[in-house]
């Protein structure tokens, strides 16, 4: 695979960027990405979501005070306002010169997890990727403390009920465990400690705040700092801890190039993002132009958002956003909506029998629609064939269509496979062979068939 | 794999017709399985369930003291007997009890617990000697082991997503969201080829595995009549059917996972707890008086666990992360015995239980009396717990 392409991917859905990637480099794609205008216009559902904390009670007793039939139509407001949402973002990812941003918020979305069914209040939830998304390319230690102080972190980790009467330990447990040091470099008593620590913290009018009567004032020892401390001071004290950096070194790691990141290259980084004091952009750079340097196609296997913006923006379709989440949601990607805390697994997680089976099926609806084989389908597959066959999306297939064999297979695994060898490109000869004549009245046929095929080898889900 | 194989076959056959290259294989010799009669079948309770209030020790004056707004009261527990009772939920786990199918295992847990969730399920889900992160799970060694070649039906897991615990070394197993998408497909004989790439492997294996057990499921899935009848509306009862049917229509897998979720019972616990207890109640209920009448519930040994029990001291109204917990056995021909002592409420270990039997005793018992196979093949070294069947 062309390196400019594999890094397109990496870094975005698609191939898109890598003809700038190819003319401009690795780093000054970089620069650009972290310099372009982060859009700030509001999203549609804006005006239609509470936003006070009155506003918000009020249409909580609104829903309580309904009858059955009042609900339904309620709820279903509700669903409708939650897909919005997240077409608002998915066209954003679509949309953008500079996927980086995107891909980091999401990033960070799958870190700092605060999912939208069980926080409830959509507001908060755009308030929350709102930081995300200006703080993408920001401070690691200034993230850290601005997220634990948004409504959603506080409502999703129980913290409102966090108080000095009875303590709850599960937002103090997922700060430690998940969200900076990961388990095995703090103690118990650090959980229970960092509980008083955060006993008060409840839900604000524009951000989380403390409630006075409701907090923990008393000296208290959290990672070795002793005093009463509150929730900076003790994000202060996690990121004193020598082994701060590694774990989002290593998600970072894994988020965009090594299902399996060797030890070494995250002690390497990780150590590198401690002396530029937790700065992203610096580590970014660090990173991206190190390992564009090296061989590291195939090390990853693609999320479902890479999968099928690839595949569509390969063939220049663009379904609906609304079709397009649908497919992300069988394919187990659910914006604002991650199954727990731990966020998405990734890697092989994406990939099981009928995830696998999803994606041949929807590479053949792409690839043969009119000329679909009949079979077993669900309601959203016969939803993107149906689109293909009443021409809504017009498939087209680049190829090169003044050239011969030869040039057409290896101009598709450049731009496809992560990786070829002498076996698999002579399979590929079988289907698309020799004296195939790019002007025969059956060519286009021909040259989708071979398509098709390199779409369902299992490399073409690795980058 | 042999694609080139695969290929030709592809170009030979289409004619100019469009084919569609499934890269879906399939063996064409299946494996005798092993122990063809018996299987294991596991309820995971995802997020913690708290044991104190599902076998309740309820003459336990430390119980009521520790739990002043969540304990239940001795007029709503159900089944009482020497000093434990079940959760009013539990009606038919105290009838299976009645029935001399349930064994209950108390205080079940292991050495230096943690009470992190998704650590916690990780040591129940690979069972490691000393807490050493484990790359495969325990399930999945066994089968590594037991299968002889790949068998790709040997474990089922019912879920949306895979589990640790059938994760090996070869995919002995499936993971399955809904058995009526597979489809069978066309199988070519084929075999794979490794290559250096661990996760093109990965993805290969996949694409393999599934026709082999599409067409497995397929054949189960026909074989066996509808039995809606007894089925509770439910997630996890609609798993347990769908168990049911496969075994039934002898997919003779060895093992069957599953799991439900909602037991993190921070807040609210009475009324969150009751539900979820509820819901498995009923569920497993179904699936148990479904099985019984087949008359398989002697193969079917099932497995009810979670990964850690919850504090003892409650927080207001619930109860934080904690350690050991019971775990209930039914079916499989079990002694229908109450096994280890009642929790004790006052040594306790920074709020929590002490643990008194190791998980992995009860995993050595279940792989020595229903597979026929020694646990200290793939690192379980305790000795089978005694007394459940």
């Amino acid at each position: 695979m062309d390196n400019s392409i594999l890094w397109s991917l990496r870094l975005g859905y698609s191939s898109r960027q890598a003809a700038i990637i190819e003319k401009k480099g690795i780093k000054s794609f970089l620069e650009q990405s972290f310099n372009a205008e982060l859009d700030r216009s509001l999203p549609s559902f804006f005006e239609k979501i509470p936003k006070s904390l009155f506003d918000i009670k009020e249409l909580n007793a609104k829903r309580r005070n309904s009858n059955i039939e009042e609900r339904k139509i309620f709820n279903l407001e509700q669903v409708a306002i939650g897909v919005e949402m997240q077409t608002w973002w998915l066209e954003k990812m679509m949309s953008t010169q500079f996927p980086l941003r995107e891909k980091m918020t999401c990033f960070w979305h799958n870190h700092f997890v605060a999912t939208s069914q069980s926080v409830k209040v959509f507001y908060w939830i755009y308030q929350h990727n709102i930081i995300l998304r200006e703080n993408a390319f920001g401070n690691y230690k200034t993230l850290t403390k601005a997220i634990l102080k948004t409504n959603a972190i506080v409502q999703y980790l129980d913290n409102n009920r966090n108080v000095n009467t009875k303590l709850n330990e599960n937002l103090s447990r997922e700060l430690l465990e998940l969200f900076t040091l990961g388990i095995g470099n703090y103690t118990e008593n650090d959980i229970k400690n960092g509980a008083k620590g955060l006993a008060g913290l409840g839900l604000g009018e524009q951000q989380a705040a403390y409630i006075p009567k409701f907090e923990v004032n008393e000296t208290f020892e959290y990672l070795g700092k002793k005093g009463n401390l509150k929730v900076d001071e003790m994000v202060d004290a996690i990121f004193d801890h020598p082994k701060v950096a590694f774990l989002i070194t290593k998600k970072i790691l894994k988020w965009f190039i090594y299902d399996n990141p060797p030890d070494q290259l995250v002690d390497y980084y990780g150590k590198y993002f401690k002396s530029v004091n937790f700065e992203i952009k610096p580590l970014l750079i660090k990173i991206f132009s190190e390992e564009f340097a090296k061989k590291t196609a195939g090390s990853k296997i693609k999320d479902p958002l890479v999968f099928l913006f690839q595949v569509f923006d390969e063939v220049s379709i663009k379904p609906d956003a609304v079709l397009i989440n649908k497919l992300l949601l069988q394919q187990g990607l659910n914006l604002f909506n991650q199954v727990n805390v731990k966020g998405w697994e990734g890697g092989r997680s994406w990939i099981n029998s009928q995830t696998f089976q999803q994606r041949n099926t929807i590479v053949d609806i792409v690839c043969t629609s009119k000329n679909f084989i009949q079979r077993k389908m669900n309601l959203v597959e016969k939803e993107l064939l149906e689109n293909l066959k009443n021409d809504n999306l017009k498939v087209e297939i680049k190829w090169l269509k003044n050239s011969n064999s030869k040039s057409i297979i290896n101009n598709f695994t450049n731009r496809l496979l992560f990786d070829t060898d002498e076996k698999l490109n002579k399979d590929l000869d079988v289907i698309l062979k020799y004296d195939f004549d790019p002007k025969s009245e059956g060519a286009e046929f021909a040259v989708t068939r071979l398509y098709n095929s390199i779409l369902k080898l299992p490399e073409f889900q690795l980058i | 794999m042999n694609r080139r194989n695969f290929l030709a076959l592809t170009g030979t056959f289409t004619g100019g017709k469009l084919l569609l290259p499934d890269f879906l294989y399939s063996f064409s010799k299946q494996n005798a399985i092993f122990n063809p009669n018996q299987c294991l079948v596991f309820i995971q309770l995802n997020g913690g369930n708290d044991g104190l209030n599902t076998f309740i020790p309820f003459e336990n004056e430390l119980y009521y003291k520790a739990r002043p707004t969540i304990a239940l009261s001795k007029s709503e527990i159900i089944s009482a007997n020497n000093g434990m009772a079940f959760h009013p939920s539990l009606i038919d786990f105290a009838r299976i009890q009645q029935n001399g199918d349930l064994t209950v295992i108390q205080n079940v847990g292991y050495q230096n617990p943690v009470r992190s969730h998704f650590r916690s399920q990780e040591i129940w889900q690979t069972a490691p000697e000393k807490q050493e992160y484990l790359t495969s799970g325990w399930l999945g060694r066994f089968l590594d082991i037991h299968c002889k070649d790949h068998t790709p039906t040997a474990g089922i897991n019912i879920d949306a997503y895979d589990s640790f615990a059938l994760l090996g070394k070869e995919p002995n197993s499936l993971t399955v969201r809904d058995p009526r998408s597979f489809s069978s497909s066309e199988s070519v004989e084929n075999k794979l080829a490794t290559s250096t790439n661990p996760q093109l492997d990965f993805v290969r294996k996949v694409a393999n595995s599934i026709s082999e057990g599409a067409a497995e499921i397929q054949k189960a899935i026909v074989k066996t009549k509808d039995t809606d009848f007894l089925y509770p509306k439910s997630e996890l009862s609609g798993k347990l059917k769908w168990i049911s049917k496969l075994i039934k229509g002898n997919l003779n897998s060895n093992v069957y996972y599953t799991s439900t979720n909602g037991f993190d019972t921070h807040e609210e616990q009475l009324g969150i707890q009751k539900n979820k207890l509820s819901e498995v109640n009923n569920s497993v209920s179904a699936f148990y008086d479904d099985l019984k009448e087949a008359k398989l519930l002697e193969n079917v040994t099932i497995v009810v666990f979670s990964e850690f029990g919850r504090r003892v001291k409650e927080n207001g109204g619930g109860t934080d992360h904690g350690t050991a917990a019971p775990i209930f056995i039914i079916g499989g021909n079990n002694k229908g015995k109450v096994i280890g002592k009642n929790p004790n409420l006052l040594d306790l270990d920074e709020g929590d239980l002490k643990h008194e039997i190791d998980f992995r005793s009860v995993y050595a018992a279940l792989l020595k009396s229903k597979m026929n196979f020694d646990g200290s093949k793939i690192g379980i070294v305790n000795r089978p717990l005694e007394g459940i069947f």
